[in-house]
């Protein structure tokens, strides 16, 4: 569970191996936006995805000191920069469909809607954060 | 031992180990209908391995046991406590026989006939008197137990999945170890840590070495395949070819061998379905008809050179040319003014391809260019070499390892980058006498040496545009030699160390880029990218601006008179004198603070990134104040520190330059400018200085003079 420009997303838990605070982080030139470095978690390299620009919105800036998920996605390590991170929630129910969409920017990223202790939450696919924003790509 | 007949004689030992338990339950009740299956899984599996290698007597046992329980579990026969002594009897020879085997012996021959008619269901007591020759066996077993005493290498096998984690595993301690060293060393000197920090150290060295040893691989596990796969090939395509190997003992990373393995076969392909003639074509050369593809292995330092060679037509140079103009990747006149050893690797251009029909074997879209990009993907090299009707070879050029790769870190908008060391031709100062700077429209070109070589920056590259302009004169460029033997040079903002660094991959989304081609850990934990140097030559047009620029190198070179000359590297030592050392023994500048250097009679050290190095040249004169200039020679073994006044600069000097054998200290005497210039001899200075090294012991690190 946490925040993503200003809204309440989830991340699958099982997925997140753990929570971290950027520290350092070494830019990597020519890559997609949405890429924002490599940093390096207990000497190894984690790709870091600024999540507010791989869903299309304007990013917040420097990462460093911004709190991170860090997911393992097919054999690859990533730091997913998030607004704020929280605690873990229990899903109460499978992620749904909402009429009307969950508009533009989230309709690709979004699995579903799951209902949790603290009110609806958007549950986010990892890959489409990875892969980035479409329109961004193309 | 031949390893796959290590394999077997394992393979035999672990089954006959595992079945122990069973046979004794067997024993104890012989209806029992699973052990009886998993006796006779044995006794089948051991026969069909004999079949495989050469061991009659081995089958003739097994196959007797392998009848008998065959009928028990068809039910045509009753299994009983004869049936199963004389089994046991038969597998306990089996185990004797594995290990004579292994220990090289022959075995003592006879009593096998005893073991088989004791099988028979009629086998009376008489025979089964005869059949506890068991006895009479364990007798002669003696003599082999003994034998067994020899020292055998022991083996397991492993699943390689778990040595790869074992090797990861490493590679993250000696990351996670650097980390610690940093910190360490910001914490300041800690004498109680320090010590058991050292070992600590010491031991991971040691066990990384191990593990990389670990992963080795016989290449004799590569050739092993290959003689099946040229039957099959000549086969198909109506030749006869004779395989020959050498070197297959040769270690290679197992990771290496993998990624080979596809271009090996199609350079063998190649070789079989274009090199060598059919048997006709053959008797009318008067050449032997069976063709004879050849391999061959050597070890040359921290690489590995291959080579295969057929002896079949050769490359048809005329008619690759007349491919490369048809196909457009070459006008004529571009032709005309290559040299054979460039005409001859036009077969690994994209499109051409000398067969006139595809056939089934080769042309099935992959060329040799991809052949070419795969091993340069694994930092390798590969050659051509053709003389019309005697045949091809093609020279690999590996490096042992993949996951560890000597590079060079580089520098460029305050960022860091390595290079893999296997491009890296040499380093010149943009600013250096012998470089020139010359505009030809937007290319910005260097003269250096007589050649004219094409620049790019680095910034640009990182940039993905050359707008911003970059200062030329203050960059430090590095000349690339790609595989194709072109030349380009990468300014950089400034170059750092050379290190070994351990590469990792890098995601898709990153990999996208195409300029880089993994990651790695700096010392201080900070990531940095690798680059990938043969993209970025790609990407920048190189490859292309190469080959019109690499005509007139040659013109010019072989104008030039040819002259051997030996690039040295020219400093003031601390007498104002000029003196020389060879370039190939220079490992870096270094400047350190006169604290740093400590001399007490005989004894002159200096210490230079908390490693202790023998200082030479503080003879010549009084010790400069303040900050000192050092230069840091090796011959790959140990390393000196040389102080001096003033580095100068690179420059070119006469092979046969004149020895003066009154001043022990120089190598000769060489002309300079018209002035004469001492070279020193640095082997009397290594011998002198024995063993100076004090480094933390890093044996993986083997360092080359670039």
């Amino acid at each position: 569970m946490c925040l993503i420009a200003e809204r309440r997303v989830a991340f699958p838990a099982v997925k997140v191996r753990s929570v971290i605070e950027i520290e350092r982080i070494t830019p990597i030139p020519r890559t997609a936006p949405h890429i924002a470095g490599i940093t390096a978690l207990r000497s190894q390299a984690l790709t870091v995805i600024d999540c507010r620009v791989a869903l299309g919105f304007e990013s917040r800036g420097d990462p460093v000191g911004s709190r991170a998920a860090v997911v393992d996605h097919e054999g690859h390590s990533y730091a997913l920069v998030v607004d704020q991170a929280f605690d873990v929630v229990d899903a109460l129910g499978d992620p749904e469909r909402v009429p009307g969409g969950f508009g533009e920017s989230w309709a690709e990223a979004a699995i579903g809607m799951v209902e949790t202790a603290s009110g609806p939450t958007l549950l986010i696919a990892l890959e489409t954060l990875i892969a980035g924003h479409q329109a961004q790509a193309a | 031992m031949d390893d796959l007949l290590a394999d077997f004689v394992a393979e035999t030992r672990e089954m006959l180990e595992a079945s122990g338990e069973e046979i004794v339950a067997w024993e104890a009740d012989p209806s029992d209908k699973a052990r009886l299956d998993t006796i006779f899984r044995f006794v089948h599996t051991v026969k069909g391995n004999c079949g495989f290698f050469d061991f009659p007597r081995l089958e003739r046992l097994s196959h007797a046991a392998e009848d008998a329980l065959a009928d028990c579990r068809a039910g045509r026969r009753k299994p009983d406590r004869a049936l199963v002594s004389a089994v046991l009897a038969i597998m306990d020879r089996i185990g004797q026989m594995n290990d004579a085997i292994e220990a090289g012996e022959d075995y003592p021959a006879g009593g096998d006939d005893a073991l088989i008619e004791a099988l028979q269901p009629n086998a009376d007591s008489a025979s089964l008197e005869e059949a506890p020759s068991t006895e009479s066996d364990n007798a002669e077993g003696g003599t082999a137990r003994t034998i067994r005493t020899a020292p055998v290498q022991r083996s397991i096998r492993l699943p390689v999945d778990l040595l790869d984690e074992v090797m990861k595993g490493v590679s993250d301690m000696v990351l996670a170890r650097n980390d610690l060293a940093r910190r360490l060393r910001e914490a300041g000197e800690q004498p109680t840590i320090d010590g058991p920090f050292e070992r600590l150290s010491a031991i991971l060295a040691d066990v990384r070495n191990a593990t990389t040893r670990m992963r080795m691989q016989r290449l004799e596990h590569l050739f092993g395949a290959l003689p099946r796969l040229v039957r099959d090939l000549a086969h198909e395509l109506g030749k006869e070819v004779a395989v020959e190997f050498e070197g297959g003992d040769v270690e290679l990373d197992r990771e290496m061998v993998e990624m080979v393995r596809d271009p090996l076969t199609h350079i063998i392909r190649n070789a079989i379905d274009h090199g060598i003639e059919p048997p006709e074509k053959r008797r009318e050369a008067d050449k032997r008809e069976t063709g004879l593809l050849k391999f061959a292995a050597r070890q040359s330092g921290n690489r590995i050179s291959l080579a295969i060679s057929d002896d079949g037509r050769g490359i048809d140079i005329d008619r690759l040319e007349a491919k490369a103009l048809a196909a457009g990747v070459y006008t004529r006149a571009e032709l005309k003014r290559m040299d054979e050893r460039q005409k001859r690797l036009l077969i690994f251009e994209p499109g051409l391809s000398t067969a006139d029909s595809v056939s089934s074997v080769s042309g099935r879209g992959v060329g040799m260019d991809v052949v070419r990009a795969n091993i340069e993907k694994v930092g390798g090299s590969i050659d051509v070499f053709s003389q019309p009707g005697e045949g091809t070879t093609f020279y690999l050029q590996l490096p042992l390892t993949l996951s560890i790769m000597p590079a060079l870190t580089v520098e460029s908008e305050g960022r860091l980058y390595a290079l893999p060391r296997s491009y890296i031709e040499e380093i010149v100062f943009a600013q250096s006498r012998d470089v020139e700077l010359a505009h030809a429209g937007e290319r910005q070109l260097l003269t250096f040496r007589n050649r004219r070589v094409p620049c790019i920056a680095l910034a640009h590259v990182l940039a993905g545009n050359e707008t911003e302009p970059v200062d030329w004169p203050e960059t430090t460029l590095v000349l690339i030699r790609l595989a194709t033997d072109e030349i380009f040079a990468l300014a950089v903002d400034r170059v750092h160390d050379h290190e070994d660094v351990v590469v990792k991959p890098i995601p898709p989304a990153i990999m996208e880029t195409g300029i880089y081609a993994g990651t790695t850990l700096l010392d201080d934990g900070r990531p940095m990218m690798l680059l990938d140097v043969p993209n970025i030559a790609r990407d920048c047009g190189m490859l292309e601006d190469l080959r019109a620029r690499s005509e007139s190198v040659v013109e010019e070179e072989s104008a030039a008179p040819e002259k051997p000359s030996l690039p040295v590297m020219l400093f003031t030592g601390l007498d104002q004198r000029r003196r020389a050392v060879r370039l190939d023994l220079m490992q870096r500048i270094d400047t350190v603070e006169r604290e740093a250097i400590d001399i007490e009679g005989a004894r002159a050290q200096v210490v230079i990134e908390d490693r202790i190095f023998a200082l030479a040249g503080h003879d010549d004169g009084p010790l400069p104040e303040g900050r000192c200039r050092l230069l840091r020679l090796s011959d790959g073994e140990s390393e000196i520190a040389l102080i001096v006044a003033e580095v100068l600069d690179a420059a070119q000097i006469d092979q046969d330059m004149r020895a003066d054998g009154r001043d022990p200290r120089y190598a000769g005497v060489a002309l300079l400018e018209g002035r004469p210039v001492p070279v020193i001899d640095a082997h009397r200075l290594f011998v002198e200085h024995g063993n100076p090294v004090s480094a933390e012991p890093a044996p993986a690190r083997k360092v080359n003079a670039l």
